[in-house]
């Protein structure tokens, strides 16, 4: 992401701040001003859950650690977002229906242009609009690059015709961004372009679509001659595949955080000393296999985290970070529906000791993983293309 | 020193190692494999006259003065060339314990021989298989006038086929001693066995060993100690010698994937053997990071608990990420890899050799359980 390394003159130079008064400074105000019932919640906050915090963050000039200070971001340097990361974790804020933040907002300061960031990037700030991401497709999962979604240009309007799926958080997003097909006749790769679409435009209608967990995630969205104006055309036309691969890897760093399987884990201690398994070596021997798994994992994500610090760009090698962590994480989570025997079962959280633990959220939680950002079979075919260089 | 100081000389000592392995002979390692030692002392001098011998030991005596960090990288660019030379067990385990004695003259005139290759000291502290607890040895060293007279038997001595002389443990009733038995002692008698990959695994009996108050290298819980602590930083730098063992195996394996036709293309090409492969880089990517993590923790030193930690994540890791990958070669390889004269082989047995000595990946498990687990966990 170019912004990550951009500072410029700043009301207030976070920069200039010392690290630990930084620190000291979010922490604070985190456990102070997050609404206690969200933190550290086994699921996504929806949009209504979010809308205070984000308005909050934005007046106070929070919301957007990585823009840069003249689109009204913090302009942090990577060792300070690093701080900002690692403090959101800490204090177990609840993701937010983050896509303008995380993905539009970057994207469009790098390969919009200024009436594209003129226009969004002030209502993403104040919470007026909010995204969602239009990748796969029915017919296009692992396979991104074969989406048949596709635009058609018709004097000043593309028309869109086509559907997205596994669309996170559509039923709480104004707007969507999304990889359409504009040329049949080339490479795959090179016939794809990025469009921004007002979720309201006639022709688009959503159908939600329920998880194993029972949780309204994502979506199907269908376009119906869908026509929106081509100066939503982000970057070159038939160069969108080249933009979307630019915004994966800061995903795979993120989802490479041991942060979630850590406190899948502190469920696995709570559950242990309740039903007394630290006397059972059996149990104590996949425990702790799983435990130093964690800690290894906390070594290769520091080893990237550092990367970024130094300001050095993250090549294909990411994915292995993100293979590990989720391949840990679910080895976690079955542990411990094994090791609570009949509880292991139970759909809700139960009450042993004293402590409410929850065996089965860190199942579901933990299953997609291994799927979303690119399954991790698809990680595995990167890192032998790029990485080891494998032949085809 | 600098942190800048200490990037390059880790640069210059990183080069130095490269040029070397990159001039050793595998002809040289399959030779001695078939004969009772595993040191050439032709080779191990021209090692002091590197100055690796003495990285860690203090300049006073003519050491480098640094840290596990900078051993790591000679012991990991050697073991790639799978120089069988007992670098860990004397330039860590030996020299750790040295470092900490309190008899000055002594600790002097070995740690100068050490570094200089003239004396190569061996560690006789092991009785029993499966436990790195100092503590559990019957050896007993009786008191006298003049010093103490030893009888027991040491188990799992490495580095010990040229060894000069021996730094044993024993019981006494003032607790720990560590003492220094020359070779040809009177009552101590050395015995080998075969290890997989050629080099040897010493029995050293000692019955009735007089051994003189001048050769007391230290005492009591100090001693104790002190060798917990080397055990700890040589289990690390076996650690690093396994990271170059996979990082190597790993290598010649990619290699041979690349070049091997089967069904028209490279075997390379099939998936099933890319996705393993990658599973095997993911394990050595892993034990690096663990391995650079674990080092900077041990150099700080640390607490005894902190410590045996760090030394038993790193060690769980890397033995099992080398037996793995090791493993996993003679399988990609095919039948080749199982042949004598492939050098798969060789690697596949010094990781065996490696995972083996100082606590394989269960023991440190286990060991880790019990410090970090179980005595937390009721307490």
């Amino acid at each position: 992401m170019s912004t990550l390394g951009a500072v410029s003159a700043a009301k207030t130079d976070w920069n200039a701040m010392d690290d630990d008064a930084f620190r000291m400074d979010l922490r604070a105000y985190f456990e102070k001003e997050f609404p206690d019932h969200l933190r550290f919640l086994p699921r996504r906050l929806r949009w209504a859950e979010s809308v205070d915090w984000w308005k909050k963050l934005s007046k106070k000039g929070w919301l957007a650690p990585n823009w840069p200070v003249e689109h009204g971001g913090m302009g942090l340097t990577p060792a300070k977002l690093i701080i900002y990361w690692e403090e959101s974790e800490r204090a177990g804020l609840g993701r937010m229906p983050d896509q303008g933040l995380t993905m539009v907002g970057p994207m469009l300061i790098r390969f919009g242009n200024d009436a594209q960031r003129a226009n969004y990037l002030p209502k993403i700030l104040a919470g007026d609009i909010v995204w969602c991401q239009g990748y796969s497709e029915p017919n296009a999962g692992s396979d991104l690059a074969s989406l048949r979604t596709e635009a058609v240009l018709d004097g000043d309007e593309y028309v869109i015709n086509g559907s997205k799926i596994w669309t996170s958080m559509a039923h709480d997003a104004t707007n969507i961004y999304v990889l359409v097909r504009t040329d049949k006749n080339v490479k795959q790769q090179r016939g794809i372009s990025f469009l921004l679409v007002d979720m309201k435009t006639p022709g688009i209608t959503l159908r939600t679509i329920r998880n194993i967990a029972g949780h309204e995630e994502f979506c199907q969205v269908f376009f119906d001659n869908v026509r929106t104006h081509k100066d939503n055309l982000v970057g070159k036309l038939n160069e969108g595949w080249t933009i979307a691969k630019g915004l994966l890897t800061f995903e795979r760093l993120s989802i490479g955080s041991p942060r979630r399987p850590l406190q899948a884990f502190e469920q696995l201690d709570a559950l242990a000393r309740a039903q007394h398994l630290f006397d059972d070596p059996g149990f104590v021997d996949r425990y702790t296999q799983l435990k130093m798994d964690l800690n290894d994992l906390s070594s290769l994500y520091g080893r990237f985290v550092e990367k970024v610090r130094q300001g050095i760009p993250l090549g294909p090698d990411i994915s292995m970070l993100k293979i590990f962590a989720t391949d840990t994480y679910q080895k976690l989570s079955e542990l411990l529906l094994e090791a609570g025997d009949e509880y292991g079962a139970f759909a809700d959280e139960i009450t042993l000791g004293g402590d409410q633990i929850d065996l089965m959220s860190p199942f579901y939680i933990s299953r997609p993983g291994t799927i979303y950002g690119g399954s991790n079979e698809i990680q595995r075919n990167i890192l032998s293309k790029y990485v080891l260089q494998l032949p085809s | 020193m600098s942190q800048q100081d200490s990037s390059e000389h880790r640069a210059m000592l990183s080069n130095s190692v490269t040029d070397f392995a990159r001039g050793a002979d595998v002809a040289r390692v399959r030779k001695l494999r078939e004969t009772k030692t595993e040191c050439d002392r032709a080779v191990w001098r021209q090692m002091a006259e590197l100055g690796w011998l003495g990285v860690l030991v203090p300049e006073q005596y003519g050491g480098m003065g640094m840290q596990l960090g900078d051993m790591a990288i000679v012991a990991q660019g050697l073991a790639r060339a799978l120089v069988p030379e007992p670098l860990t067990a004397t330039s860590v385990l030996a020299a750790r314990v040295l470092t900490a004695s309190d008899n000055n003259s002594l600790k002097t005139k070995l740690l100068e021989g050490l570094v200089s290759s003239d004396i190569l000291p061996a560690t006789a502290w092991q009785e029993q298989a499966g436990t790195l607890d100092v503590t559990k040895i019957t050896t007993q060293a009786t008191p006298f006038e003049g010093g103490f007279r030893i009888s027991g038997a040491k188990r799992f001595v490495i580095g010990a086929t040229h060894a000069d002389g021996y730094i044993v443990s024993a019981n006494s009733p003032a607790g720990l001693q560590l003492l220094w038995v020359p070779r040809d002692a009177a009552g101590a008698a050395m015995t080998f066995d075969a290890l997989a990959d050629g080099r040897q695994s010493g029995t050293l009996t000692l019955s009735e060993v007089t051994v003189a108050k001048e050769n007391v290298i230290h005492s009591g819980a100090a001693a104790a100690e002190s060798l917990a602590r080397a055990i700890d930083h040589a289990a690390a730098i076996a650690s690093a010698e396994l990271c170059g063992i996979m990082s190597r195996s790993l290598e010649m394996t990619l290699d041979y994937m690349k070049t091997r036709v089967q069904f028209g293309k490279p075997i390379g090409s099939f998936q099933v053997l890319q996705h393993r492969t990658v599973d095997l880089y993911i394990q050595q990517e892993l034990s690096t990071a663990v391995l650079a993590d674990c080092l900077g923790v041990l150099d700080e030193e640390p607490d005894a608990k902190t410590r045996s930690a760090a030394a038993s994540r790193v060690k769980a890791r890397c033995t099992d990420a080398a037996l793995l990958i090791t493993r996993q070669a003679i399988q990609l390889h095919g039948a080749i890899g199982f042949t004598e004269d492939c050098d798969v082989g060789l690697y596949v047995k010094r990781a065996m050799t490696l995972a083996a000595w100082l606590g394989n990946g269960t023991a440190h498990r286990r060991r880790y359980a019990r410090t970090e687990i179980i005595e937390g966990a009721t307490a």
